[in-house]
């Protein structure tokens, strides 16, 4: 099987197959990424349209050194902050009454995904290398080149963003366990 | 890998990443549409035997300089202002205007303009989901 830049190389000698198949390769990972990121999914197929659109425009000028994961992560990084960040809607800060046992029932059975845990407590750029050190499996080095910050930044960003958010999914787990106890 | 990383993946995996039916018609329609650009040429490197180019363009220019400054304008006067009107006025030898090639700018238009109506199309989808989505929490 070839390589991203194997592939890349094939679509620039011109072969048809070449770029279908890095967008056979990308499109679900990157639309999972801009759906987190965009207002609708409309919006986030937007993007990932703009992405590849660009990413084909633009394939000469692909640095042979990089990733072709990489680069075509900052591609579609830049097209999701163009776009409107989602506001949160009323519904998902409801507050509950914690002595409610209905309530909490009807809370646990629908966990919040932890990426939208993290949309909500991360800025943007701890938000993108989080999901690229621990979606995507980037090394830091990677994910520095990504985000285009010194590699000092994006470990300590790393850091702080896991503290934050394992913290969060530490106090919700424990708040589901003291409910438990009414069943 | 520990317990918070897996979380991230199994939530992240658990994210509905299917695209709709109409995205892959619009991304092929956009793709075909769209030409690679070549990069600059500026950003290609020069080839290595040419290094002196700039150089001796540079010091052609600078004695260029040096010879009009140091020029004392000591001249037959009848002569210079012979063919200083010689050199400015240009000869009508050949025609000024060179018609355009319009089949090449037809050609050129074509595809942004395709690019656009792509555009517009998603614009009127989106809309059209908003408003769905509007009167479905409004009823």
């Amino acid at each position: 099987m070839l390589t991203d830049e194997q592939l890349v190389d094939a679509s620039l000698g011109g072969a048809d197959h070449a770029f279908p198949e890095l967008v056979g390769r990308y499109q679900e990972r990157l639309l999972r990424f801009l759906i987190t990121r965009s207002a609708s999914r409309a919006d986030a197929e937007d993007a990932l349209q703009d992405t590849f659109v660009n990413a084909y425009r633009y394939l000469a000028s692909f640095d042979a050194r990089w990733r072709f994961s990489t680069w075509i992560y900052r591609i579609a990084m830049r097209n999701a902050a163009r776009q409107r960040r989602p506001e949160p809607h009323d519904s998902e800060v409801e507050i509950v009454d914690d002595n409610d046992p209905l309530a909490a029932c009807i809370e646990d059975a629908e966990r919040e995904n932890v990426w939208s845990t993290a949309r909500r407590l991360l800025n943007e750029d701890a938000y993108n290398a989080m999901w690229l050190r621990y979606v995507e499996d980037m090394s830091v080095k990677e994910v520095a080149a990504a985000l285009d910050r010194p590699l000092s930044w994006t470990k300590v960003t790393l850091l702080r963003g896991r503290r934050r958010l394992s913290d969060e999914i530490r106090s919700t787990d424990e708040v589901g366990i003291q409910r438990e106890s009414y069943g | 890998m520990d317990k918070f990383a897996k979380r991230l993946q199994e939530d992240a995996a658990a994210i509905d990443a299917t695209a709709s039916d109409d995205f892959e018609r619009r991304l092929a329609a956009s793709l075909a549409a769209t030409r690679v650009v070549d990069p600059a040429p500026a950003h290609r490197s020069a080839p290595g035997t040419l290094w002196w180019a700039s150089s001796l363009t540079g010091l052609a220019a600078a004695v260029a300089v040096i010879v009009i400054l140091n020029w004392d304008g000591s001249g037959p006067a009848a002569e210079t202002d012979t063919s200083i009107a010689r050199s400015t006025v240009p000869e009508l030898v050949e025609p000024l205007a060179v018609p355009p090639g319009l089949d090449v700018r037809t050609a050129e238009f074509t595809s942004p303009l395709e690019v656009e109506l792509e555009k517009l199309r998603s614009d009127i989808e989106k809309a059209r989901q908003t408003v769905r989505e509007d009167l479905e929490f409004s009823f």
